[in-house]
């Protein structure tokens, strides 16, 4: 977390919700309340898990905030890092058998990296030519090389 | 009347005899039924894994081989086939009192041309070819199943390709347990052998018959736990029934197959790979086929 924003907590974080909750006029004062408390209840709860992962990952408890002390450590954890990109996700042949050409155009789209696109063509043995010049080329070079596996595979089987 | 289970890959290695010697030690041990290894096998692998080189060697001098039985009884009343068998294989140790027992019928280097003469033999009487090849294949399959009498299950150890005794085999077998190595000429060798299990011509129309009616399942086995070995497996799915249960790629396994005379329990016989046996026996042994034919018996 930035030295730039401060992480709400108790007292501080339930004015917040309400402050949030007062842009609803229509929602009545005791809706209001149970609101802001489930609000609490739900933050804490991610808090909880985040700190259990972070212990499994790490094998090491996470330290202790101190008590009584509104701590910026107490801040809500900072969104996880991307993890490595998986080369076999989607698993394009399967896309396309199961859900067809466009489905698996959709997939890909989620990709936005040329590296990463050549990596799971490679990865999944979907040849694609070394002179597709933009992603939407590559992607639909993927795409048809995973619909000639499909084809060659069925030739195969008589 | 004994459950028939194949084995089966037209391609070889894949595990086929691994796998069957370790499904007869899991259900006579676990499961308390007399087993019968029927190694169809040239390479004999099944065999040197349950009575080792020169058991093997003992049994082929006295003629008492898969290709002996075949040539000696084709023509003849099956009479007392126990003299062709040999019992109380492999090294895992029994209770004495437990009826579970591993017996084996030795397989045969001569089985091919054994199959060859048998052909000539019936070819002789005019039949055309189609017509002699049902004829062996059906004799064949009534020779293996007249074992079944004397066992609870009769574990099919088929060869690679396509011989008379494995498509015999593969006729009887009223489950068919297809292992494969993740590869990309596995996926080639699934489609065709499930369409000789199914008798069926085409994708198509093998696609129409629900996983569940099929006779065959097909068991992933050497497994790396490789993303790329994840991803065949769901394109597999997609076209044939797998087995939940998966055989990774272990040390142990290949070590519990040296051969080796001194009795073992489970335990000590498969070390790690014990719970995926144990996955492995209880997913086949419990399935609805099988299951009905225990009833029956």
């Amino acid at each position: 977390m930035s030295k730039t924003t401060k992480a709400l907590s108790g007292a501080s974080q339930d004015a917040y919700f309400r402050r949030v909750l007062k842009a609803f006029p229509n929602v009545p004062d005791d809706v209001r309340d149970r609101l802001v408390q489930q609000l609490r209840r739900e933050i804490a709860q991610v808090r909880l898990r985040t700190a259990i992962r972070r212990e499994t990952l790490q094998g090491a408890p996470p330290p202790e905030p101190a008590q009584g002390v509104a701590s910026t450590t107490a801040a809500l954890p900072a969104a996880p890092a991307p993890g490595p990109f998986d080369p076999y996700s989607p698993n394009l042949i399967v896309v396309v058998r199961t859900s067809g050409r466009e489905a698996a155009l959709a997939a890909l789209a989620a990709i936005d990296s040329a590296d990463n696109l050549r990596l799971l063509a490679r990865e999944q043995r979907l040849s694609i030519g070394a002179d597709c010049a933009s992603l939407a080329e590559m992607r639909a070079a993927i795409v048809t090389a995973a619909e000639r596996r499909i084809a060659n595979r069925k030739a195969a089987a008589s | 009347m004994a459950q028939f289970l194949a084995v089966s890959n037209r391609k070889g290695g894949v595990g086929k005899s691994t796998i069957a010697v370790m499904l007869a030690h899991a259900a006579a041990a676990w499961g308390g039924r007399r087993v019968l290894v029927m190694d169809l096998d040239t390479q004999c692998n099944a065999s040197l894994m349950l009575i080792g080189g020169e058991g093997w060697d003992k049994a082929a001098r006295a003629g008492h081989t898969i290709a002996d039985y075949f040539y000696d009884r084709f023509d003849k009343v099956a009479e007392d086939e126990s003299a062709y068998v040999v019992g109380n294989v492999g090294d895992i140790a029994h209770a004495r009192a437990a009826p579970g027992r591993v017996s084996l019928l030795p397989g045969s280097q001569r089985l091919e041309d054994i199959q060859g003469e048998l052909y000539l033999k019936v070819s002789k009487k005019d039949l055309d070819a189609d017509a002699v090849s049902v004829q062996v294949r059906s004799r064949m399959k009534r020779l293996m199943k007249h074992f079944g009498m004397d066992f609870d299950l009769v574990i099919l150890d088929c060869p690679p390709g396509l011989s008379f005794a494995a498509l015999a085999a593969l006729d009887l077998a009223d489950r068919v347990i297809v292992p494969f190595r993740p590869d990309f000429v596995s996926q080639f060798a699934l489609d065709r052998v499930a369409l000789m299990i199914e008798k069926v011509e085409t994708g198509e129309q093998l696609a129409d018959i629900p996983f569940e009616q099929r006779r065959y399942a097909c068991l992933a086995n050497t497994l790396r736990g490789e993303g790329a070995e994840r991803m065949l497996l769901d394109q597999l799915a997609l076209d044939h029934p797998l087995l939940d249960a998966r055989m990774p790629l272990l040390d142990s396994i290949a070590r519990a197959f040296d051969w080796d005379e001194t009795k073992k329990n489970m335990e000590e016989k498969y070390a790690d790979a014990l719970p995926h046996l144990r996955a492995l026996h209880d997913e086949v042994f419990g399935a609805p086929a099988l299951r009905a034919r225990t009833a029956q018996a």
